[in-house]
């Protein structure tokens, strides 16, 4: 299979050896956290969506100290289930700070919400909505809308969202049921390459609202604009403020009372990870060299099968570089973690290492093998 | 965290300064702090919720303890299912009463009641007319095979652990350990905000009593104005006990009160219509 992704060859001597100290103190394979980058992702995208309410999908990485961090810097969380709830409370975040944003919900998971706090539900349906009704004194509801972007790499649109023609009716069945929605959201996909969908969605959600606003219903004013802010997984030095600047754009266009919030996981958490593994062993096959890491797609490298992602690698050594495959720990075949590239000739101890691994990689690890984690290290 | 946000509503929220922090523990899904705040005394919250507070706990507890030992008149057994903050004991001790059985679901809260809260119980858990159970109150009312003359069920909202004392199938069973005669009432949160809640209840205690309905009084931190108590006998004429009956037994118990009173003992039977209109929609 051909692999398009970045490879970097050779570090310098001082970053070399940094994460050779690191493998010598915590052993491999390592997630390194850096908190200075989330803190950095985080402003970032906060000056680029300025007066959006900022709440981090709890999934793409649900890892206490990365929580912490952003509780720390007053950040709101979005959370689809019981178990993310659970994290929060542990460690003491109010469920007033917090979204619950899954669609299908079954009753127990609603009431678990309550009891946590969570009082903003999302909804596709007039199935998902009857569900609410015990609820309905209590609860804020956002009525998710679908809109398929062919940019994104993963389609958010199919599985969930009610089409847009659809949206009256169940808003008119929601105050029949005395239920209340009080906005709208959507989820145009996750790595976008550009804001085009984002503005569609915006100026369409904008449109329903404006004429169920003026049909007598009760008022709309919050709109979730999701997330699909992407990270930079080609290293190309992308700018956030560039690529909001069309949703900017949009929102001004919104009344100034409306209340607007955003979803953002990968954008804020895929830089401030790195991935550290090891080569254990190598052949060579068919002309091919074959390396084998001590960490692969059923671990930290999940997202290469869930997420769609090519994280970018980094060889630490030069050298004259040839056909390789660059395979995981387990005993799958389809544990690989990159091929078709090309590499300096490594050894047996040298370190790989994967950028921008923060978002849906140690999230969607399995156990495989009875495998050990990646160990987790936090840089502060 | 220096405030509290109450997490009841999604459209609005009544917010504590956190004046000081004596206690906080989370397990298994339960979240109870108890803080002090300059206005309020100590406030104790369950799952982002208030419970009680120093302040104004005393309109709950008298309402809810002196409404039905008054009515009753010579209440000599008491059964309060949940009250672990001690509140109901000590106002329900105030009465001469021979036996309380208080059953908890968690000593926990007893506990914590006792060493952070220490005003609510004011020492009645010592009382040797105690009988604390920890157990699942509706687990109690099943299987006991006692009889009380008056049933105060001090329960959390219906949606978290006190989820049980809120379904028919407690009401029916708690009316079996009710004497000829005796009274159960229960706390049923504020019907201006949670209209579906008196109506439910209405829908699942009824059946079981001769007489079923609602009174009411104002807690203040129980935001939304009234706060309805259910009130169930077989005996209908005991939520119309004549005024001066009533001030007889008021005066003749010696009970020193904040709020209660013989006046308004009989004016909290009267609702507003608000609560009228929703009970109508449930019938």
């Amino acid at each position: 299979m051909a692999d398009s992704r970045r490879i970097l060859i050779g570090a310098t001597a001082e970053e070399r050896a940094r994460l050779e100290a690191l493998v010598a103190q915590h052993g491999s394979p390592l997630l390194l956290f850096d908190p200075s980058t989330l803190r950095q992702q985080y402003q970032a995208l906060k000056k680029a969506l300025p007066g959006i309410d900022l709440y981090y999908a709890v999934k793409a990485h649900p890892n206490e100290r990365i929580i912490r961090e952003l509780d720390a810097l007053d950040a709101g969380f979005d959370v689809a289930s019981a178990g993310e709830m659970d994290m929060l409370m542990d460690l003491k975040i109010s469920g007033r700070r917090t979204i619950h944003t899954h669609p299908i919900k079954k009753d127990q998971e609603i009431r678990d919400a309550l009891r946590f706090g969570a009082t903003t539900f999302v909804v596709d349906s007039i199935d998902e909505l009857k569900k609410l009704t015990p609820y309905r004194a209590r609860v804020g509801i956002l009525l998710r809308i679908s809109f398929r972007s062919t940019q994104a790499v993963v389609d958010l649109s199919r599985k969930f969202g009610c089409e847009s023609d659809d949206a009256p009716a169940i808003i008119h069945a929601a105050t029949a049921l005395g239920l209340h929605i009080k906005g709208l959201s959507f989820h145009v996909g996750s790595q976008c390459s550009n804001a085009d969908k984002h503005v569609e969605a915006i100026r369409h959600c904008h449109k329903i609202m404006l004429q169920l606003n003026s049909s007598g219903c009760t008022p709309m004013s919050c709109l979730d604009i999701g997330g699909g802010f992407p990270a930079d997984y080609a290293l190309e030095g992308f700018d956030i403020g560039l690529f909001c600047a069309p949703i900017r754009k949009a929102l001004a266009e919104l009344p100034n009372d409306w209340h607007i919030l955003a979803e953002p996981g990968r954008f804020l958490i895929a830089p401030a990870v790195t991935s550290v593994t090891t080569v254990t062993g190598k052949s060579m096959r068919h002309g091919i060299r074959w390396y084998y890491l001590d960490d692969g797609v059923y671990g930290s490298f999940s997202g290469q099968i869930f997420d769609h992602a090519q994280y970018p690698l980094q060889i630490l050594r030069e050298g004259t570089c040839q056909p390789s495959i660059l395979a995981g720990p387990t005993c799958d075949s389809i544990d690989i973690v990159a091929e078709g590239i090309d590499l300096p000739e490594l050894e047996t101890g040298d370190l790989v290492i994967g950028h921008q691994m923060g978002a849906y990689t140690a999230a969607t690890k399995t156990r495989f093998n009875s495998l050990p984690d990646a160990r987790f290290i936090c840089l502060e | 965290m220096k405030h509290f946000k109450e997490t009841l509503y999604d459209s609005i929220c009544q917010e504590f300064r956190i004046d000081k922090l004596y206690f906080e523990h989370k397990t298994d899904f339960q979240h109870l702090m108890i803080f002090h705040n300059a206005q309020l005394g100590r406030v104790m919250t369950l799952d982002g919720v208030v419970q009680t507070t120093e302040a104004d706990e005393f309109v709950y507890h008298e309402m809810m303890a002196h409404v039905p030992m008054f009515a009753h008149g010579r209440a000599r057994r008491v059964l309060i299912v949940g009250g672990g903050d001690g509140g109901m004991l000590r106002e329900v001790l105030k009465h001469p009463v021979e036996h309380v059985t208080q059953v908890e679901i968690d000593q926990a809260v007893v506990d914590m009641a006792i060493a952070y809260l220490p005003n609510h119980s004011a020492g009645s858990y010592d009382d040797p007319r105690l009988n604390l159970v920890i157990a699942d109150g509706m687990d109690f009312v099943r299987e006991s095979g006692e009889q009380f003359d008056i049933i105060i069920s001090d329960s959390t909202d219906p949606i978290g652990p006190g989820e049980i004392l809120f379904t028919e199938t407690f009401y029916a069973a708690a009316k079996r350990c009710l004497n000829e005669g005796g009274i159960m009432a229960t706390q049923n949160g504020v019907p201006f905000f949670q209209p579906d809640e008196l109506r439910t209840t209405w829908q699942r205690m009824a059946p079981h009593f001769e007489d079923m309905g609602f009174y009411c009084a104002p807690v203040p931190t129980y935001y939304g104005g009234f706060m309805a108590f259910a009130w169930g006998t077989d005996i209908p004429s005991l939520r119309n006990i004549a005024p001066q009956i009533l001030q007889e037994r008021f005066a003749d118990s010696g009970i020193r009160t904040r709020y209660y009173n013989p006046a308004i003992h009989s004016a909290a039977f009267a609702l507003p219509q608000y609560m009228i209109d929703a009970l109508n929609e449930a019938s």
